[in-house]
């Protein structure tokens, strides 16, 4: 079929994509020279001769006295073999596909139920707001989405924290479980469960239901906040998407063959409505992402972007280059997804 | 005689920031069973929005003032009447998009089975992204889900002997009846429709029809869809636990299945190659005059009473357009239905219709049979929209003088006297009404006051 070979075209396409992925993130780390890197592997308690037979080891070893574009071949082989380099924050030392194995699944996990909450609430409005346009519900809803998409996610956050967390006390407002529910456990040491490192689902395998039940309660406040952050341009780009497809004259079509509005708005309509609103999955992962590097940092959630904020925050070049090549390759495949989704459902596209 | 469909005086407005335009200024029909009635003038007349109205279609800023539309006798319209003299003077978007909402419920029943349309445009009125076959075994399962059930059941319950016997049958030349009293007397209701569609069919030689007729026996249904069929036969529709989500899905997936099957039958009888494979495609894979047949396929599906075609063929090519000039033709013989044939183009009118009307300004101005309209035109308009016709033979075309009238604010009298050559007094101040000036022959112009004299 058609779709097979696009879709080997599309991998092979990946090559240089990703190559320029690397090129950027290896060229933006090395902007200010070595030193950042040699400060990063160097303990400052070194002083001397062996700081400087040190930093003659690590000369060799990063190959810091060849050209800049031989650098990056050494670079680009060892990103190859998985060999990601080391990173030294606060929160995690040591190898840097250690520390995404353990702070990715969380993320993962922010992510995913963000998205299914963004899903069901933005279809459900975006046609009800088109289906009943101009009604006062339709008012509210624009108005509401729109003070959503105008705000910050930061404001959305900490607006939740204040109505939710402090002032009804509901929700939980920190972290992915209670520290008392976790005391003592096996599969829970230092913070990190075990073996998927996602606790809710740690507690599900080792039958705690009651840990499960306090780390969902844990996980929807930053859930929440950034689905409604997403949500909003959802509602909006589905709402006219779906407003233009009313106009069309198979929908006239549609009606004209004694079909219930349910059928007509549901199936007929929604089903082309959807179609530019896929495009933007793209986007909405960018978002998701990047979203999630600010809702798990005021929720103190230990995700990817966490640990990524204090990379940042510790100048850690080796975590700052991961993070950032590691977000890249998100999007690109987020992107060859959305491509081959699009191929899919729309039968008009075939390449 | 009987009239399938009766439109008396409808009158309907368009609000816009612009203004009202004044569409439809009493406009009436009578159309008999089984006709094709023309409807002829030039763009912008009104003609679209009179086949809107009639299948209840219009757009939110529409108001119907005035007018029934009585389809054997039943008002289909009382709904926009009623908001019209509530809100005539300044309809509410909101208030008329929900009246609307209102009356597409109300139609739910007509639509797509007694009243059906074709739009002008073949290549934006079928749905992108949903299968032809889907499109067709929709309305199909929405308006007659028994007959699909019985089809279905029939293939499940008949043996090899029952189908040999038909096949001896229909060699030996049996009409419709007898092969249904065949059906039923072996129980097999739904069958014979299958059989005779097959048995019709010009695209396969005699062989391959005998064949496929051997071969309708079906594998056994499953419980579940069993207990479906089974209760769509006796209770006429989906309903009950039918409806139960989930349920729901799966009890119309083997309804839309077997409509696809009938799909294909109504396929080859309107000649399209390859029925089996179009059903399968998307919209796009099929071109423009294909596309036409597959939409005149869907309006005919369920047989319905009227058929309103707009321009179906105005944005095809020639040889297209004849094709389905044929085509409707021949459906005028097949099928007791009624069809409204709307063009701008009188020759296309004149190849297929029994009578036409003449649209000018949101009315109809002169009614009469094909030939009386070119032969015996009696509206300066009309006179005016046959000398504007191409001939074979050539001579010159006289274009129609003046401009189509500014509808926000139509002209007093009779909408034509400011174009008319033979303008009076009187037609600036009174609209003249439809008189028979012959049997078959109407006429709303003053030329020919007295003459006859009898009302419509
Ligand atoms: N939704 C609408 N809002 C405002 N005016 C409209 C609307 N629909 C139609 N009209 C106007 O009503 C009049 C009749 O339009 P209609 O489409 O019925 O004409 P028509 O005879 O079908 O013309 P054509 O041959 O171009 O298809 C036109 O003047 C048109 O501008
Ligand atoms: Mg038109």
């Amino acid at each position: 079929m058609n779709l097979w070979a696009y879709t080997i075209r599309r991998l092979l396409l990946l090559i240089p994509t990703l190559l320029g992925l690397t090129l950027i993130v290896f060229i933006l780390s090395h902007v200010s020279g070595n030193n950042v890197i040699l400060a990063e592997y160097l303990s400052p308690k070194l002083t001397g001769a062996a700081r400087a037979i040190a930093t003659q080891a690590l000369i060799a070893r990063f190959h810091l006295n060849q050209p800049i574009y031989v650098q990056y071949f050494y670079w680009l082989n060892a990103i190859l073999h998985g060999n990601w380099g080391y990173t030294n924050t606060a929160i995690y030392s040591g190898p840097v596909t250690t520390a995404i194995a353990l702070f990715l699944p969380n993320t993962l996990m922010l992510s995913v139920v963000a998205a299914i909450l963004i899903w069901i609430i933005g279809v459900r409005f975006g046609v009800y707001s088109a289906v009943n346009r101009d009604s006062v519900s339709d008012h509210a809803l624009r108005v509401g989405s729109f003070t959503l998409y105008a705000m910050p996610i930061y404001l959305i956050g900490v607006a939740l924290i204040i109505v939710l967390g402090v002032y009804l006390k509901v929700l939980p407002i920190s972290g992915v479980v209670s520290p008392t529910m976790v005391s003592g456990l096996s599969w829970y040491v230092n913070g990190i469960s075990y073996p998927t490192h996602i606790i809710i689902i740690d507690a599900m395998l080792h039958g705690a239901w009651g840990v499960a039940l306090n780390a969902a309660i844990h996980l929807l406040l930053p859930a929440i906040t950034l689905a409604l952050a997403i949500v909003a341009g959802l509602i909006r780009i589905l709402r006219s998407s779906m407003l233009e497809v009313l106009d069309q004259d198979y929908i006239r079509l549609a009606r004209s063959k004694g079909l219930s509005e349910r059928i007509v708005y549901n199936l007929h309509a929604r089903k082309n409505a959807l179609l530019p609103v896929i495009t933007l999955f793209g986007l909405t992962v960018a978002g998701l992402l990047g979203g999630a590097v600010v809702v798990e940092t005021i929720f103190n959630y230990p995700g990817i972007g966490y640990w990524t904020t204090q990379a940042l925050l510790d100048s850690d070049v080796g975590g700052i280059m991961a993070a950032t090549l590691l977000f890249g390759l998100i999007l690109v495949v987020a992107n060859l997804l959305v491509d081959l989704i699009y191929a899919f459902v729309d039968p008009r596209i075939r390449y | 005689m009987e009239y399938t469909l009766n439109v008396s005086n409808l009158k309907e407005q368009f609000y816009t920031r612009r203004g009202i335009y004044k569409a439809l200024n009493g406009v009436d029909i009578l159309l008999r069973k089984g006709e094709i009635l023309g409807i002829a003038g030039e763009s912008g007349c009104g003609k679209t929005t009179l086949g809107l109205t009639i299948i209840g279609l219009l757009p939110r800023n529409a108001v119907v003032t005035d007018g029934e539309i009585l389809l054997d006798g039943k008002d289909l319209i009382a709904t926009l009447r009623e908001f019209a003299s509530k809100e005539a003077n300044n309809p509410n978007l909101r208030h008329s998009e929900n009246i609307m909402k209102k009356l597409n419920k109300q139609l739910i029943n007509v639509r797509g089975s007694r009243i059906s349309m074709v739009f002008q445009d073949p290549m934006t009125s079928l749905n992108p992204v949903l299968r032809i076959g889907y499109q067709i075994a929709e309305t199909l399962m929405v308006h007659q889900p028994e007959v699909l059930a019985k089809r279905r059941l029939a293939r499940s319950k008949v043996k090899d002997d029952d189908l040999r016997e038909a096949l001896k049958l229909l060699e030996n030349g049996a009409d419709e009846q007898s092969i249904k009293a065949f059906a039923e007397t072996r129980q097999l209701e739904g069958i014979e429709e299958q059989l005779l569609n097959i048995w019709r069919r010009n695209d396969l030689g005699i062989a391959r029809k005998e064949k496929m007729i051997l071969s309708l026996r079906s594998e056994r249904l499953g419980g579940f869809d069993m207990a479906v069929l089974q209760r769509v036969v006796s209770q006429g529709r989906i309903d009950g636990w039918m409806r139960i989500p989930g349920l729901n899905r799966m009890s119309k997936a083997v309804l839309i299945k077997e409509g696809n099957t009938k799909a294909v039958e109504l396929l080859s009888s309107l000649e399209i190659p390859n029925p089996e494979e179009v059903v399968k495609m998307y919209p796009h894979e099929l071109s423009g005059g294909m596309r036409q047949r597959i939409i005149i396929a869907i309006a005919l599906a369920n047989n319905p009473e009227l058929v309103i075609m707009d321009e179906p063929t105005s944005a095809l090519d020639v040889t297209v357009q004849a094709q389905i000039l044929d085509l409707l033709k021949h459906l005028k013989q097949r099928f007791n239905t009624s069809f409204i044939l709307i063009s701008h183009d009188l020759s296309v009118l004149a190849e297929v219709c029994d009578r036409i009307g003449i649209m000018y300004a949101g009315r109809i101005v002169e009614v009469a049979t094909v030939d009386a309209i070119f032969n015996k035109p009696l509206h300066p308009y009309t006179t005016m929209l046959i000398s504007a016709v191409p001939t074979i033979k050539g001579g010159e075309i006289q274009g129609i003088g003046g401009a189509v009238p500014d509808m926000r604010f139509p002209p007093s009298g009779c909408m034509f006297h400011p174009r008319c050559p033979y303008v009076m007094d009187k037609c600036r101040e009174n609209n003249p009404q439809m008189k028979y000036v012959e049997d078959e022959h109407l006429v709303a112009c003053y030329l020919y006051e007295g003459q006859k004299g009898e009302q419509n």
